[in-house]
């Protein structure tokens, strides 16, 4: 996909709209200086496009993807590679193991193509030994896993993402903006006179006809869900979220959970979490008490 | 990023050995929690995450690294701009304009340019039934104009240089603040010029108001001198065939007054801009500008004839050594959903007796994928100063003020043109520009005299712009 950043004018402002991490992306800028939209614009999708670049499992050679290349050898890292491991690691810990960034390598049992293709327990207990968090070790300046382990960003890299580049351009502008990455999406503020952003949110854990919009003052927005990757067999939905501890998918999760947190990566993870919770994720979400859209 | 291949093997053995063995407990600790599983557990998620967040997030911001990645970088506009009229003056123009911002919203704006200027242009004379002679502005010559032809000087040639700078910033809150200066040389012409603007923002920014005031001084020094004003052009008999260098001086040469002179403009400009709502903004502006000092045109003469129409003679023109203008400017810009109406109109007089009006309107279309089109329409009109006469007859010669100069007589003038952009790769853009442009000087009453009933003593002027600009 071309990287390229696309200014159109809009209703108060200007659109900037790029593609980046499998995703159409936007930034909506209230704010009639071209200049400094375009320039907030650029700002973003360069940083979007770095940390693709960095932590995409899918490139060879990014981070993630030496990372994993090196599996079973100790690896330098840096310290941005640090704070999202570090982050990782305490997801880990807040989830009680459920969230867990090597569980990527169920994927090659696993495979989402909505056919009955359901494994084995034999193979899944053939890769369950390369899943696991407890088997990676870290610090500041190296990272080591075992053979065969992989870790994946993917749960985290686009929120993530959505969060650093917020940060970014509200060093460059006070004007009211919001940044879309394939509807997860976070806001410096409100709009002008207090008025909330409405933002329709198309996630491709959303059916078309289930596109919702939401309104959002502060704060941040993310979604997940199963709406499109799944198994079926013998009239039972296998669903894409892996429980890492038995291999096997979670038992009746909803097809998809939207939360608002003050960060992306905070919404990003609590609708992840709600996922894994599985026929007990409107609980879970209730509990933790943060408003959030259940789709069923 | 960089890896740690084989080489202290026992040692990161040893580091990832004593981790995991930390690891095996913290995961000792989470499974007896995770048995416990209980509602007053889970309501940590919350808080814990935002503790993990500011972790990853917090201590992120001001890493020096990141301060200087990020506002330091330049924007740059290049364009190259194409002007011809048809059978006069070309001008081909290069610029390259850079913009950066800075960490505390300072902006500053550079820009250079170049103009290289070929052709002819109007001597002010009028055409007659029979050709011409004229001494060349420098002395350096002469050249004759074919029967039924406007005169043109054809030497009309010339370099120019201009560099721009401007620096704005935010100085209290609401106050914005810029000064920049202008120095521009050609090769018989300086001009440079300082200026500052204040603004203050009211209504949460939704209105604007800003005052500025700017000095410019100008020396105008043309080759072979700055001709006596109303003095008679002197042709000599023969054309003369040798130059300077060989001691021979033209005889209009030694009716010259000096080398240069110059002139010095203040303007003063109020403006107030306005957010009406979402979709619009209007502005308005005043300004005021008094220039004093020499503002004649040392290459323009007018044609002196006789009550038949025929040329007797060619005077060198004068202009009045003070002008005042006012101006009032007035712009909206108005936002549809994928599109943006930019009208303007500006109303200037001044004492000079000139009144002019001019209607711009562009219509600014987003296509797919950030191409746009835009169309562009602009009708100017004037008066004429109140000593511009196309010719004067011998009996009737002013020992003040005259010019033949089109520029300050009657005219209307309308330009169309479409531009068109797109972005290419990262953000960089390349857009094209093509207008054309009439000029119609007209009479301001002058009744024609004999065989000036047989020219044109109004050329129409055709002109054609195009621009290429390359933004990165």
């Amino acid at each position: 996909m071309l990287r390229k950043v696309i200014c159109s004018a809009r209703e108060g402002g200007f659109l900037l709209s790029f593609h980046a991490m499998a995703s159409p992306c936007e930034v909506l800028i209230d704010v009639y200086d071209q200049v400094l939209a375009t320039l907030v614009g650029n700002k973003v999708a360069e940083e979007a496009w770095r940390i693709e670049d960095k932590y995409s499992r899918y490139q060879k050679t990014s981070v993630c993807g030496q990372l994993n290349l090196n599996a079973g050898q100790s690896s330098q890292i840096d310290q941005e590679t640090f704070l999202l491991l570090q982050f990782a690691e305490q997801c880990y810990q807040i989830s009680d193991g459920l969230f867990d960034i090597t569980s990527g390598v169920l994927r090659k049992v696993w495979r989402f193509d909505c056919s009955g293709n359901i494994p084995s327990q034999v193979a899944i207990n053939k890769v369950l030994p390369d899943v696991g968090w407890h088997k990676v070790s870290f610090d500041e300046q190296n990272f080591i896993m075992h053979k065969n382990m992989e870790i994946d960003f993917g749960g985290i890299g686009k929120e993530y993402a959505v969060d650093k580049a917020l940060l970014i351009a509200s060093e460059l502008t006070k004007a009211p903006l919001l940044i879309n990455f394939g509807g997860d999406l976070a806001v410096n503020g409100p709009r002008e006179n207090n008025q909330a952003w409405h933002v329709g949110i198309e996630h491709p854990s959303l059916a078309e006809d289930k596109s919702m919009v939401v309104s959002i003052t502060q704060g941040a927005i993310a979604t997940s869900g199963d709406a499109e990757r799944f198994l079926l067999k013998n009239g039972k939905r296998y669903s894409h979220i892996l429980n890492v501890k038995t291999g096997w998918p979670v038992e009746n999760p909803p097809k998809s959970v939207t939360v608002a947190a003050p960060k992306c990566i905070q919404a990003g993870l609590l609708s992840t979490l709600a996922l894994l919770q599985g026929s007990s994720a409107s609980e879970f979400l209730q509990g933790q008490e943060i408003k959030h859209w259940i789709i069923a | 990023m960089q890896l740690t291949q084989s080489n202290p093997k026992s040692k990161s053995k040893s580091k990832s050995k004593s981790k995991s063995k930390s690891k095996s407990k913290s995961k000792s600790k989470s499974k007896s929690k995770s048995k416990s599983k209980s509602k007053s557990n889970r309501k940590n998620v919350k808080a814990l995450l935002t503790t993990a967040t500011c972790a990853l997030l917090g201590s992120v911001v001001p890493s020096p690294q990141a301060l200087a990645a990020q506002p330091d970088e330049w924007q740059f506009d290049t364009a190259i701009m194409y002007y011809g009229e048809s059978a006069r003056v070309t001008a081909v123009e290069g610029i390259i304009a850079g913009q950066k911002l800075f960490a505390y919203d300072q902006l500053l704006n550079l820009k250079f340019t170049v103009d290289v200027l070929t052709g002819a242009s109007p001597n002010g004379a009028v055409a007659q039934p029979n050709v011409q002679t004229f001494t060349r502005p420098s002395g350096r010559g002469q050249y004759q104009i074919n029967a039924n032809e406007t005169p043109l000087d054809d030497t009309f040639k010339d370099t120019r240089v201009q560099f721009t700078g401007q620096w704005t910033q935010p100085i209290f809150e609401n106050y914005v603040w810029s000064i920049g200066g202008n120095a521009s040389k050609e090769y018989d012409y300086l001009s440079l010029s300082i200026n500052s603007n204040l603004a203050r923002d009211f209504n949460q920014k939704n209105t604007t108001v800003s005052a500025g005031l700017s000095f410019a001084f100008d020396q105008i020094e043309p080759e072979g001198g700055i001709p006596t004003p109303l003095s008679t052009m002197q042709v000599a008999d023969v054309a003369p065939i040798r130059g300077y260098d060989d001691g021979y001086v033209h005889p209009d040469i030694q009716s010259r007054l000096g080398e240069n002179d110059d002139k010095t403009t203040v303007d003063l400009l109020l403006g107030l801009t306005q957010v009406i709502n979402r979709r619009m903004l209007v502005q308005l502006n005043y300004s005021y500008s008094a220039a004093d000092g020499y503002m004649t045109d040392p290459f323009k003469v007018v044609s002196v004839v006789n009550d038949q129409g025929d040329t007797q003679r060619a005077i060198y023109e004068n202009r009045p050594d003070s002008r005042t203008k006012h101006a009032i400017f007035a712009q909206t810009k108005y936002h549809f959903a994928q599109s943006i109406l930019d009208s303007s109109y500006r109303f200037m007089t001044d004492d000079w007796q000139i009144d002019s009006h001019t209607f711009d309107f562009r219509y600014h279309v987003a296509l797919n994928d950030g191409h746009f089109i835009e169309p562009h329409m602009r009708y100017y009109t004037q008066s004429a100063a109140e000593f511009y006469r196309p010719y004067v007859i011998e009996n009737d010669v002013p020992t003040d003020l005259i010019s033949a100069d089109y520029r300050i007589g009657e005219m209307d003038a309308y330009t169309l043109g479409l531009k068109y952009g797109m972005p290419i790769n990262n953000g960089d853009s390349l857009s094209f520009r093509l207008e054309y442009y009439q000029q119609s000087p007209k009479s301001s009453g002058t009744q024609a005299v004999g065989v000036l009933n047989d020219v044109e003593l109004y050329e129409q002027v055709d002109a054609v712009i195009a621009q290429i600009t390359y933004s990165f």
